[in-house]
């Protein structure tokens, strides 16, 4: 059973047309979603969650359709969006407080062994912590629910190499029992050489290519120029096929 | 619904509203016009509601395992209780000044069964305009609260200069036979104030459904 089916998903806003995005998601893969700023990445996470209406397409999750059992799935994921830090003057453990609440398979004694483990304070309030720390909380407390399905909306943007490798490698250490699974959008491609399983790719609203690395990587070597030697990757990838020239 | 109800006043309510709640204590206050509490208490979920805006609330409410319509509900709830608590508040301190300031208000009303009744009647006009605005957008309490403190302020002035009419006097009376005669003005808020929180909650979550966040 897929972690995330989605068919033909379609949101309209004026002046943007997020156009018949589909692709599938399996369980233990961690697929990158990628598109330049403004290509429609947050917009399909945000459909898939319902925060935005979408206008055509079904979503499900582990099977089930996510409008029609929208409480169940949210029990199953865990959510990083980008650019939004919840309760900015909080303490971690106040926020804790009220999320575990809400979760049927809300484990106390991971939590605290995951705050350990991703050195974070309760103490702390959420402003106090790096761009890469708020991530490791939202995972921490995604992890302790037993979240199968982590969504991350440019989870790494503005994060030193360091950071972004540390937390790439946390990424790939969540999906190797073969669990969960991870989406996650990105314009950092080179992010995604080192990580990804698959790669959804969404140019101008529009899905390109969803498909295994791999796979992904051979379908787009028509790019490569004469004379050129070994395989393009994802940025050159990227970068080629959003190429435009200005008449000025 | 208890959780909703706990993640707001543990994270979303603003302090503001907490003191503005407690503010019902003013009817104790010798000449004041007793009607700036429910003008405090239209404030406190408007800075609330500001607050929550600033800190992603929303997002974080709409992230959990809940459907959108609930971010309606405990919202809703919020107001309700932080309302009617500021009521609650306020009634030990009323019963008190008939026995410390037996010489009345001479400001405006007293704390008497009709203030109580033309406080939810504004509570009920504040919050159905201020909630089902706020919800077309959930991003803009500014214009849902301007739209909706107009009225609300109107209906407080109203009360205040009312009863210095000497036809009026009666709902300024703490006297027993006047007070009876101002239940039905209770009975009437009580009311309007049910039907208006209904309706502000079906109407706001149908609003907040079509809302992108």
């Amino acid at each position: 059973m897929n972690a995330l089916d989605v068919q033909g998903l379609t949101k309209k806003y004026p002046g943007f047309l997020l156009d018949n995005i589909s692709f599938e998601l399996k369980p233990g893969r961690l697929m990158g979603l990628i598109g330049k700023n403004g290509a429609g990445k947050t917009t399909t996470l945000k459909s898939i969650l319902n925060l935005v209406n979408r206008d055509g397409g079904t979503v499900r999750m582990f099977g089930k359709d996510f409008l029609a059992n929208e409480e169940h799935c949210k029990q199953q994921i865990g959510v990083v969006l980008g650019g939004i830090d919840f309760y900015k003057h909080k303490k971690l453990f106040q926020i804790t407080d009220v999320a575990k609440r809400f979760y049927q398979e809300w484990d106390e004694e991971a939590y605290q062994r995951y705050m350990k483990e991703f050195s974070l304070a309760p103490e702390k309030r959420v402003n106090e912590l790096s761009s890469g720390m708020k991530v490791k909380y939202m995972v921490a407390i995604a992890l302790s629910h037993n979240a199968r399905l982590l969504i991350f909306d440019e989870p790494t943007s503005g994060l030193d190499p360091v950071a972004r490798d540390d937390l790439l490698m946390l990424f790939r250490e969540l999906v190797k029992d073969g669990e969960r699974s991870i989406l996650y959008s990105t314009h950092i491609t080179s992010d995604l050489d080192k990580c990804a399983d698959d790669i959804t790719y969404i140019k101008d609203g529009k899905l390109l290519r969803s498909a295994e690395k791999g796979e992904f990587i051979r379908s787009f070597q028509h790019l490569k120029e004469p004379g050129e030697a070994g395989e393009l990757t994802l940025e050159e990838i990227m970068i080629r096929t959003e190429r435009r020239a200005y008449n000025v | 619904m208890f959780n909703l109800l706990y993640k707001e006043l543990r994270l979303a309510a603003h302090p503001n509203l907490f003191i503005f709640t407690l503010l019902g204590a003013l009817v104790i206050v010798p000449a004041y016009p007793y009607g700036m509490v429910f003008l405090f208490g239209c404030l406190g979920p408007f800075i609330t509601f500001t607050y929550g805006r600033e800190t992603d609330d929303l997002y974080f409410t709409a992230l959990l395992p809940v459907r959108k319509v609930d971010v309606v509900k405990s919202k809703v709830l919020l107001v309700v209780l932080a309302q009617l608590t500021q009521i609650f508040v306020s009634l030990p301190f009323a019963f008190l000044r008939v026995i410390v300031l037996p010489e009345g208000n001479p400001a405006g009303i007293e704390a008497n069964i009709a203030y109580y009744g033309f406080g939810l009647v504004v509570y009920a006009v504040f919050n159905f305009i201020f909630l089902t605005e706020f919800f077309k957008t959930a991003y803009t309490p500014g214009i849902a609260f301007l739209w909706a403190i107009i009225p609300a302020a109107l209906g407080v002035l109203a009360m205040e200069v009312l009863v210095h009419f000497p036809n009026f006097r009666w709902l300024d009376s703490v006297a027993p036979g006047d007070l009876m005669q101002q239940l039905p003005i209770l009975i009437l808020g009580i009311i309007a104030y049910a039907l208006a929180m209904t309706a502000a909650y079906r109407i706001s979550a149908k609003r907040f459904a079509r809302v992108d966040l």
